[in-house]
């Protein structure tokens, strides 16, 4: 089974200038989204990035992200098997 | 031979050396869905959620290879039409900045999206074309904004990425029409990545392939690590670097760094057997 990241938007409120889970990942598994499309003539408010495992495939369970996280937003869970 | 030199270089040595695909209209009436998408393309995406989603990982990790063999191929066909990219080398990419206007110097999506770079130290990416004349509508896009370069400025700043080690790679937004100018590498360009991790081609192997003398290389090892998609090791035995030729995408990287001038691009077209690996 892949390992699964969850990570809690109420409580992650601004991560493009935090962005010390993007930093630390040592396989780079984590991305910034929107939650909302780009909007014409309009910048999308910082509370609307979301920070998602999006190389899940990579993700090693290291847990560096969960500990990094000043907030305790960042969930990884993984059933046991090979990561890969 | 290329396809897309087939379909769209209209006699000219290659698809994206061929102006009138640099030349989209600014307004239309959009007839194809699918060209639409491509107009529109969201870099944020594109970098953040990267071509590929949960259903081919969760595919991938338990064996089902049809399952993978049907997204694979429904995602390289959307992208084909909408945004992929082919890698140039840096003399490719000089070539372009003469011949496509405007030119803007714009910040990298992918960095930002996988690293949340900041926009004053992510302005590695050159955006192209009439779709440079609407930035100021997509403020989400063009976070940081745009400088507007000249051809001489442009290539000042290709020639810097690439001693950086950058690929250049040209990127479609509607296929065929060029709206970008990359500079990218592993693992956070989203392109790359995707191609080299799951071997879905977003992103096309370029024209050349390198090549080692093995009489010239001198084992100084400087070529190595210039490599982003796993192609070029070093042979302690030999004391020589060696090439997966097959694995090569033909950015030349390696071959500008080598002192010796001991790696040399070969045309593609030439090598039988690699002739149609893109």
């Amino acid at each position: 089974m892949l390992p699964t990241i969850n990570v809690d938007d109420q409580k992650c409120a601004d991560p493009l200038s935090c962005r010390k889970c993007l930093l630390i990942c040592p396989t780079h598994v984590l991305g910034l989204g929107t939650n909302v499309p780009i909007q014409k003539f309009r910048e999308t408010d910082p509370e609307h990035f979301v920070v998602r495992g999006v190389r899940v495939d990579k993700c090693t369970v290291c847990l560096d992200c969960v500990e990094v996280c000043p907030q305790n937003a960042i969930q990884v869970s993984f059933s046991g098997g090979s990561a890969k | 031979m290329c396809e897309w030199c087939e379909k769209y270089s209209d006699g000219y040595e290659r698809w994206y050396f061929n102006p009138a695909n640099y030349a989209r209209r600014l307004y239309k009436i959009r007839k194809e869905e699918s060209e639409a998408l491509g107009a529109e393309a969201n870099p944020q995406e594109a970098g953040g959620m990267a071509f590929i989603g949960q259903d081919y990982l969760e595919a991938r990790e338990r064996g089902d290879v049809a399952t993978m063999e049907q997204i694979k191929q429904q995602v390289e066909a959307a992208s084909w039409v909408t945004h992929f990219g082919q890698v140039l080398t840096l003399e490719e990419a000089l070539k372009i900045v003469d011949m496509m206007y405007p030119i803007g110097l714009i910040t990298c999506a992918c960095r930002r999206s996988m690293q949340g770079v900041p926009d004053e130290e992510n302005f590695t990416c050159i955006g192209m074309g009439a779709g440079m004349y609407k930035w100021e509508r997509w403020p989400d896009t063009y976070l940081g904004g745009v400088h507007f370069l000249t051809p001489d400025e442009a290539k000042e700043v290709l020639t810097k990425l690439n001693k950086k080690g950058l690929v250049h790679t040209v990127f479609t937004f509607g296929t065929p029409y060029f709206g970008g100018l990359c500079n990218c590498d592993y693992p956070d360009c989203a392109a790359i990545r995707t191609v080299v991790d799951l071997g879905i081609k977003v992103v096309w192997k370029g024209h050349y392939v390198a090549k080692i003398d093995p009489e010239l290389c001198n084992g100084c090892a400087s070529c190595v690590h210039r490599c982003q998609f796993r192609a070029l090791s070093f042979s302690p035995s030999k004391n020589k670097a060696f090439i997966d030729q097959f694995q090569c995408f033909g950015c030349g990287l390696c071959a500008t760094e080598c002192d010796q001038d001991a790696i040399t691009l070969v045309e593609r077209a030439e090598i039988p057997a690699l002739a149609n690996i893109w």
